[in-house]
């Protein structure tokens, strides 16, 4: 791969693919060219990331990882059925206001004093200003925050398919001019325009006027070889063998019909388990144990604990091969 | 604009991808970013750009190797070249003598590690020594431009010509797999094939062994030309044309009556019918009313009560409602209708896999629910299922109705939307419009669907007229456009 022409990212950082792929593998994220790719180009086209995959992949982890790496404040928006405006951009202090109006009341007589007739009143009280929808009152929620963070930040709207379709078309705005509208105020535009990173989990399809506007980065399940790397990241502590033989354990879980895949935080923890109790090689009663890290379902436990020995051993056959081999 | 860009846009389109027209301005800056160098960034960092599912993904990667394939004519291998020139020991007219045939072979052996496509080309040739005699240069000197690449190799030569041809003869706008001899044709024409016969037979004609010779290996030359160029139409046609010519074929099956569909084309039918329930799904049915309940809404409360002098006196709430069509879809299955019936029920399936409160009812003489066996298997078995349990016998509407009334009469109210789907001929039985009415007061919207054009309506024992005053629409149902238009007002006029 060609080093590409340095550009100056917004947080300061000159950066090229390889740069960003080195750099979070010191925070402990290890990414493939194609993860690297979306940070690059998203911190180059300004353009928000919409990043797709299976639970338990990284996708949170990509943005938290990418805060570190530019050193700039993570603000984190979590979706939820319900989710509105007043939650994720802003909302007015109404107990300030009602205070407001109590002593805006009690100081009415002073400011009208001596003020003949109501058109001269009116006048005056024009004059006040008008603070009641101001920015005093204003009370910032995560979207606005991460707007008008000075040094720009990274916004994490987290598991958007949870949301309510009109909070997706809400977001429209934001996501391709990186302004807001508060209608009592008027337009905010950001001051630094953020990294924005939108995860799914594919409850359902996302619009695609949202998509259009995003780079779209769909991050699968890892191969052999990325998933040793991460869990060497993760837990520098365990043994080359026990490492590549759990990692051979779960790639083979995942060609079977399962509820729910082990993902790679389900590996992380596994391998932290295993750790734990001072396990040097797989076996099965080992696994049977601790069966339960990696796999959320009653159903599915049952499925692989009837099969157990054989998939143990199959892994450790295959943990000796290098990766990429069948 | 990028030509190369625009023309992998195309492919990746006609792969259906969907590429909006933002998405090709984002490429372009892909493109200014990361640059045409490094095949492997272009690939992940298109990847992010066009391709917006993991389906899509799938087909993209696919579509690039295919695109980008590294663009130059096919090495002949080893195997080839023993083949011909074993052929041309077995070719009378090129074996000029036997001596020759083990030299030629002896060579192709040889020359397998070079993989030069001159020797290739040259293998009916023979002779030992693949250089032309001095005679041969002079007469290669004489031929078309043509005919010199091939015969010197220019692979790299003859692949840009290739692709300038293409390029002329507008090889991109293929689009459909009869016009692929056509362009090959066009693309050797504009190539100057004709001035390469004209060499060979000009060749020929003399009475001499060198320009026979070289004739022959002008013939071997032209046949590995024109199976390249074959093979680039088929490529480029992959690429650039509607492949299984799907797109035409939905265009015409989603207009034509649905009683013309052939029995081989329902699976295509079913997939159009699901998407089309998809779609429609995806736009109605999460339409949404505010609803006097739930959170304070503690702004609108403010403004609202400012003319109160701030006290609180007409409250404003926030929750709003998600408001989900309630369907009620009933079915004539007789063998009047069987054929759209079919689609119907099609349609209910799809509707039921992705809306909650749809209940289906089919009926010929009697009327029964199928909501359950639409649930529990798959569209196949429902549909046979149902039209042979409900499908016997003549159509009675007033029996079937009187049914219907008993099933489900109680469970339509002001929510509910009622399709029916019949030709409304009750085989000069009573309709049973009175139970219409009852419907009809009771529901919010009555559609009718008839697949018969309208003016057969009333005609023989059709009893159009005696439900048509108990319908807030009547409508002529027989085509997937029809279907897609109808349903989609039913949702909208549900919500």
């Amino acid at each position: 791969m060609t080093l590409v022409k340095p550009i100056q990212g917004p947080g300061g950082k000159t950066d090229s693919i390889e740069a960003i792929q080195a750099g979070f593998e010191e925070l402990g994220y290890i990414t493939n060219p194609q993860i690297a790719t979306s940070i690059y180009l998203a911190q180059n086209l300004e353009k928000p990331l919409l990043v797709e995959g299976p639970p338990g992949v990284g996708k949170t982890e990509l943005a938290i990882a990418t805060s570190k790496y530019l050193g700039l404040p993570l603000v984190r928006l979590q979706c939820y059925e319900g989710l509105d405006e007043s939650k994720a951009l802003y909302e007015w202090k109404y107990g300030k206001q009602l205070l407001y109006t109590q002593i805006l009341r009690e100081t009415l007589g002073e400011v009208l004093q001596g003020a003949r007739g109501l058109s001269e009143s009116m006048k005056r009280l024009h004059q006040f200003s008008d603070v009641f929808f101001s920015e005093q009152f204003l009370e910032e929620r995560p979207l606005m925050k991460a707007m008008r963070a000075p040094a720009g930040a990274v916004l994490l709207i987290d598991e958007l398919d949870k949301a309510d379709q009109e909070f997706e078309s809400f977001l429209l705005e934001l996501l391709s001019e990186y302004q807001i509208s508060i209608p009592e105020i008027g337009t905010i535009k950001a001051t630094i325009k953020p990294i924005v990173f939108l995860t799914s989990n594919n409850t359902r399809e996302l619009s695609d006027a949202l998509k259009r506007r995003c780079l779209h980065l769909y991050i699968p399940f890892p191969d052999t070889a990325l998933e040793r790397r991460i869990i060497a990241a993760r837990v520098p502590d365990i043994s080359v063998k026990l490492r590549n033989e759990l990692v051979a354990f779960i790639q083979e879980l995942r060609g079977l019909d399962l509820k729910k895949l082990p993902a790679v935080s389900e590996t992380i923890d596994w391998a932290r388990t295993l750790l734990l109790l001072h396990a040097n090689t797989l076996d099965a009663d080992m696994v049977r144990t601790t069966l339960n890290v990696i796999l959320k379902f009653q159903d599915d436990i049952e499925a692989v604990g009837a099969q157990l020995t054989t998939l143990t051993n199959e892994a450790l056959k295959a943990a000796e091969r290098p990766p990429g081999l069948k | 604009m990028d030509q190369t860009l625009g023309d992998f846009i195309k492919a990746l389109r006609n792969a259906d991808v969907r590429v909006s027209s933002t998405e090709v301005v984002d490429a372009h800056q892909v493109i200014d970013l990361v640059g045409y160098s490094s095949r492997s960034m272009l690939k992940n960092a298109l990847a992010l750009v066009l391709p917006k599912t993991a389906d899509e993904k799938a087909i993209y990667d696919y579509t690039f190797d295919r695109f980008f394939k590294f663009d130059e004519l096919d090495e002949m291998d080893m195997a080839d070249k023993n083949q011909a020139a074993g052929e041309a020991g077995r070719d009378p007219e090129a074996g000029e003598n036997a001596g020759q045939e083990g030299g030629g072979q002896g060579e192709g052996g040889g020359g397998g590690g070079q993989n030069n496509m001159a020797e290739a080309g040259a293998g009916g040739e023979g002779a030992p020594g693949s250089e032309d005699t001095h005679e041969q240069g002079e007469m290669r000197e004489r031929l078309s431009a043509l005919s010199q690449m091939v015969l010197s190799g220019d692979r790299a030569g003859l692949s840009v010509a290739m692709a300038e041809a293409g390029e002329a003869v507008g090889l991109r706008n293929i689009f459909i797999f009869t016009q692929k001899g056509l362009y090959s044709r066009r693309i050797l024409e504009h190539m100057g094939l004709k001035a390469l016969n004209n060499d060979i037979t000009d060749l020929r004609k003399r009475d001499n062994a060198n320009a026979h010779e070289l004739a022959e290996r002008l013939r071997k030359g032209r046949e590995y030309l024109l199976s390249q160029v074959r093979d680039y139409v088929e490529q480029q046609f992959l690429l650039h044309a509607d492949v299984d010519g799907s797109h035409l074929r939905e265009d015409i099956l989603s207009k034509s009556r649905l009683t013309n569909i052939e029995r081989r084309d329902y699976r295509m039918v079913q997939e159009m019918v699901r998407k089309m329930a998809k779609r429609l799904i995806a736009i109605h049915s999460r339409r949404r009313k505010v609803y006097d309940r739930g959170a304070l809404d503690i702004r609108k409360t403010m403004a609202k009560n400012h003319a109160y002098d701030g006290v609180p006196f007409d409250i404003r709430w926030k929750s709003v409602k998600i408001d989900r069509p309630k369907v009620v879809a009933i079915c004539d299955v007789s063998g009047s209708v069987a054929k759209v019936a079919h689609f119907m029920l099609m349609f209910l399936y799809s509707l039921n896999e992705v809306m909650p409160k749809v209940r289906s009812f089919a009926f010929s003489a009697r009327m029964g629910e199928v909501t359950d066996l639409f649930k529990d298997s798959d569209v196949e078995t429902a549909m046979s299922k149902t039209l042979a349990e409900w499908g016997q016998g003549s159509t009675d509407y007033g029996r079937s109705l009187q049914d219907f009334a008993e099933l489900a009469l109680n469970d339509i109210d002001s929510r509910t939307t009622v399709i029916m789907l019949g030709d409304a001929r009750s085989n000069y039985g009573d309709p049973g419009s009175e139970i219409m009415k009852k419907i009809y007061d009771r529901s919010k919207w009555v559609m009718w669907l008839n697949p018969e054009e309208k003016n057969t309506w009333n005609y023989a024992d059709s009893v159009m007229r005696k439900f048509q005053p108990y319908c807030h629409q009547v409508q002529v149902c027989n085509s997937l456009t029809h279907l897609e238009r109808i349903v989609s007002m039913v949702l909208r006029s549900s919500a």
